[in-house]
């Protein structure tokens, strides 16, 4: 089963700082509610796990992400998950084009174009849901992104720090603590949406 | 012999053919006393869970085994490798194909067997499936089977890429199975070119799956001190299974001993024989202990025996009073990865050229073209005397098209199109003799049950007020009982059957057959036949099935030969009884053979009745050194019976739905069922098997169907998805009868399980189809569910108020 998810998201800092960050995997994946690299093979591909609950199963993929097209010009970067879920039982593919485009006063949108592929169980049981659960998990990655970018903006606006060696690395701490799924919000988020699904008219 | 009251007595104490007697087997089902595979509990026994492919198409990179062998419990995990070097990888199929028993190069569907965790219970043994870690690179998927060809198609089967034909002729394309024909073409072309109308449709008959409540599993033990193998299996033909498991394992087939045991229903799920069954038997072989493999319902609904996938188009020709000239129909069967669904060497697409059904068609051509797709193999399953439903479909659809195109009623052309009563026995055009047959009658009955002329003219009322009313009519003629071992094998082996009996001292006795009950009343049926035969009651007459030990060989339950041919071989062994049992009596009652007479449980002596032996006494004199010079003791018989000519059970089913424009629901009012299954055994047990295969084809009409993604992913494969019907949706059933006797069966039956299923289908199609028939609309693809019937109200513009 392919989902097609095509999204912009403002962002709160200038198109350079978005792009910094941007290119830094382990950053990105730390917005990503669940998601995790755990193994840096080389120069653009990671190793990584995410965790996720579609329906009524928790499921644990395991795979690797391969960064490619890196388009400076452009801001533009292209990554390719791939993984199978720790059971066995459910596969996963992603093909997504990221770009930063710069946006009135000297900030920019986040623009995300991606091919998201299920196989498995993922697919027969989590099918229904996936598009709604897809958007919850994307809407808390875009803020944790803007959180993120924002901070770096600051820490960039900040007089140097004696030694400078704050400056390589975006500050990863924030997104810990938002790297858990909050379930309980996501299952009402879910449950309004599909309410909201049951009484808008249905396009055949 | 005129029938006294104490005749009818007698008769009446056999319990014989006729009485709607209870069910034997029911007592043990009621109690909870039944003994199913999963009820095997063997001293050591160990458990197997199959890890499954998640993708529909992939390479295997790796297996890595490490931390499923960590799993506390785990004893083994079998891969492809493992198989090799028996040479169990790659088994034969019932279709001519060789199927994959673990993947180890390729998986070509989804849920596909790629290793089996042996482990000390069952949920160490899930829970090492799930610590395999496979690698797989997916590929891409064909499911659509009009894609299966195209030139650029992906090869689905790598192993036979090279082969020019695969068991049935020449194939064109790696994905190409065969292509089967039948008829006569040019002379069918002819009649088309020239004819007063003619009317073409596309008709599907989806995937669907019959979902027997108990699922496949079985229970595998060798002995490596002995040697010899014991399998515990559903199966509803085990001496086919122990063949081909002689024939894989090497085994001598004397070594090897199948027991069927009760089964949970089996509607052509349990024919073949899956990849399962056959690790657990190889992982017995090597541990030497027992090894019980269970599928799960997901399994069940993905992987073992589906139903159809037949995409047909039906074009009739006709003159311009409806007269059916010519019939030409083909289909594109989607046979899934591998060609396992059952057929005969001769028949790769079954019986389907019995699709000109109860008409007299002059001249007829059929084509199927079979292929190869991402998605579980199968094909033949669901109440369905290979491929029956399919030809009865497009038959019953297609008459109905034709009327509307002439505006003749649905009931009227059909009566034009009837083979006439005297023209029994008649060789349709595509060359099956329909060995009898009255189909005018059962029709008229059927139409003045439930006053057809009444219903038309409430539908033309309703129609006036803008409502949807449809009556379906289906007469179908259907064809079971394979058969004659002249026109039907299975690997070889004809499709014969066969009935031991033996008659006790005491006068009760036991006999042995080679069907398989998966729940039909064999243990009630048969005895009856025999009890009636030999003038035993039913009561004393064990019937014992499905242990190959015990058994003669016989090709098993399925496509309703039971009755035709295993019970054809009760009445002619019982008859071989009587024979001798005829010698004896003229031997105790000092007289000629010929003077003696039958009646109901005795020989007597004709002109003078009190001189008598009953079956009884025989039995017993049988046993003792009373008897004529040179005859041995003992009462019992063998018969291996090949039936001359399959037969052919017809019916007439009316049914009337009311259809909501604005919902798309559908309700079913009535549903009006006459069959004719030729002598009637049992009434009551007919009647339930008439309720069931009706209730199923109402599954089927109204709800069942596997979709797929354009991965391959199976969407439909847990209760959540796969429609069930229950009490609750199930409608009324009314049924009825008429009986013609088969006039080449020893008792004149002719079998009736399928009937309703192959029957009931169009006649629901054709149903909703007609409450759209005034608007223009000539067919509706199954499953007519509310949402799709609401987007034919759509379509239409009459979904609103």
């Amino acid at each position: 089963m392919k989902v097609q998810i095509d999204k912009r998201y403002p962002l709160p800092c200038s198109p350079e700082i978005a792009w910094e960050f941007l290119q830094n995997i382990e950053s990105v994946a730390g917005c990503m509610p669940g998601a995790k690299i755990t193994e840096r093979i080389d120069a653009g591909r990671y190793k990584g796990t995410v965790t996720t609950k579609v329906g009524p199963a928790t499921m644990s993929f395991r795979g690797e992400v391969e960064m490619t097209e890196v388009d400076a010009s452009a801001r533009s970067l292209r990554l390719l998950g791939k993984g199978t879920d720790t059971t066995g039982s459910s596969g996963a593919s992603m093909n997504l084009t990221a770009r930063i485009e710069p946006a009135e006063a000297g900030l920019c949108t986040l623009v995300g174009v991606s091919e998201l592929s299920m196989s498995g169980k993922a697919a027969a049981f989590g099918g229904r849901m996936m598009s709604t659960v897809g958007d919850q998990i994307l809407k808390q990655f875009a803020d944790n992104f803007a959180a993120q970018v924002s901070a770096l903006q600051a820490l960039r606006a900040a007089p140097a720090a004696p030694g400078g060696a704050a400056n390589s690395a975006p500050a990863a701490a924030p997104a810990a603590a938002a790297r858990q799924l909050n379930l309980l919000a996501l299952a009402w988020t879910i449950f309004k949406d599909w309410l909201r699904g049951l009484f808008s008219k249905r396009a055949a | 012999m005129t029938a006294t009251k104490e005749t009818l007595e007698r008769e009446a104490k056999l319990n014989g053919v006729g009485v709607s007697r209870l069910r034997k087997e029911d007592a043990r089902f009621i109690r909870g006393k039944g003994t199913y595979v999963d009820d095997i509990k063997l001293p050591g026994m160990l458990f197997g869970a199959i890890v499954r492919s998640p993708y529909a198409h992939a390479r295997i990179k790796s297996i890595d085994k490490t931390k499923a062998l960590a799993v506390p419990g785990v004893v083994a995990v079998l891969v492809a490798d493992d198989l090799k070097p028996v040479k169990l990888d790659w088994m034969p199929t019932l279709g001519g194909d060789v199927q994959a028993v673990l993947a180890g190069e390729k998986v070509c569907f989804q849920l596909q067997e790629v290793a089996m965790v042996i482990a000390r219970d069952r949920y160490s043994a899930a829970d090492g499936a799930d610590m395999v870690e496979v690698d797989y690179e997916e590929l891409p998927a064909i499911v659509d089977p009009h894609k299966a060809m195209a030139a650029d198609a992906p090869i689905i089967r790598e192993d036979i890429a090279g082969k020019d034909e695969v068991g049935h002729g020449k194939r064109t394309h790696p994905n190409h199975i065969f292509t089967w024909e039948a008829g006569d073409k040019a002379g069918t072309d002819a009649v088309f070119a020239s004819a007063a109308v003619t009317v073409r449709e596309e008709i599907l008959n989806p995937r669907v799956h019959p979902c027997p409540l108990e699922t496949c599993g079985c229970v595998a033990s060798f002995d490596k001190v002995t040697g010899q193998l014991t399998v515990y299996i559903t199966s509803q033909a085990p001496h086919l299974v122990r063949t081909v498991v002689a024939m894989l394992s090497g085994i001598p087939e004397s070594k090897i001993r199948i027991i069927g045991g009760d089964i949970g229903g089996g509607f052509g799920n349990k024919v073949p024989i899956y990849p399962g069954y056959v690790i657990a038997i190889v992982a017995s072989i090597v541990t030497g202990v027992p090894i019980k493999w269970i599928e799960s319902r997901i399994d069940n609904i993905s992987t073992t025996g589906f139903a159809r996938d037949y995409h047909g188009i039906g074009e009739l020709a006709a003159d311009k009073d409806g007269r059916i000239k010519a019939l030409r129909f083909s289909a594109l069967a989607d046979h899934g990865a591998f060609n396992s669904h059952v057929s005969a060497t001769k028949l790769p697409a079954g019986l389907f050229s019995i699709c000109t059904g109860s008409y007299d068609i002059p001249m007829s051509y059929c084509r199927v073209d079979a292929v190869y797709t991402n998605k579980a193999p199968g094909g033949v399953a669901y109440r369905c005397s290979l491929r029956v439903t399919e030809a009865v479909y497009l038959i019953e659809r297609m008459i109905d098209v034709l009327a509307q195109k002439l505006g003749l009623d649905k009931a009227e052309i059909r009566r034009r199109n009837f083979i006439k009563a005297d023209k029994f026995p008649y060789t349709t055009s595509f060359g099956w003799t329909i060995d009898s047959g009255n189909y005018h009658a059962a029709l008229d009955k059927v139409l003045k049950a439930v006053d057809y002329a009444g219903l038309r003219k409430e539908q033309a009322e309703k129609r006036t007020k803008g409502e949807l009313m449809g009556i379906g009519v289906c007469t179908f003629t259907e064809i079971v009982g394979a058969g004659p071992t002249k026109v039907c094998d299975i690997l070889g082996i004809g499709l014969f059957d066969s009935c031991d009996i033996r008659v006790n001292p005491t006068g009760s006795a036991i006999a042995r057959l080679g069907t398989m009950s998966q729940g039909q009343g064999h243990a009630t049926t048969y005895a009856q036949i025999i009890a009636t035969e030999l003038g035993l009651s039913s009561d004393e007459i064990q019937i014992e099935e499905g242990d190959t030990d015990k058994a003669p060989y016989g090709a098993g339950t399925w496509g309703s030969r039971s009755t035709p041919v295993g019970g054809a071989a009760a009445a002619m062994a019982a008859r071989k009884i009587r024979a001798k049992a005829q010698k004896i009596a003229a031997h105790l009652l000092e007289v000629g053979e010929g003077d003696l007479e039958w009646e109901v449980d005795r020989y007597k002596v004709k002109g003078n009745p009190a001189q008598s032996k009953t079956m009884k006494e025989i039995a017993m004199a049988a046993h003792t050194s009373n008897l004529p010079p040179g005859m041995e003791q003992g009462l019992d018989a063998t018969e291996y019976y090949d039936p001359p000519n399959l037969t052919y059970p017809f019916g007439a089913y009316v049914c009337v739905v009311d259809i909501d424009r604005l919902t798309g629901e559908t309700k079913v009012r009535r549903f009006y069922a006459l069959d004719d299954c030729g002598t009637r055994i049992n009434p009551m047990i007919i009647e339930g098997q008439i309720h069931g295969g009706l209730t199923e084809a109402f599954a089927v009409a109204f709800g069942q169907a596997i979709p797929f993604d354009e991965n391959g992913n199976h969407l439909g494969n847990s209760f959540m998805d796969y429609f069930l019907p229950t009490a609750v949706e199930t409608p009324h059933w009314e049924t009825d009868h008429t009986v013609t006797p088969s006039p080449h069966h020893p008792i004149g039956a002719k079998g009736v399980a399928e009937s309703p299923h192959v029957g009931g289908i169009p006649c629901f199609s054709n149903a909703v189809v007609d409450a759209f028939a005034h608007l223009g609309v000539t067919h509706m693809d199954m499953p007519h569910t509310a949402f799709r019937v609401w987007q034919q109200c759509k379509a239409l513009g009459i979904d609103t108020r």
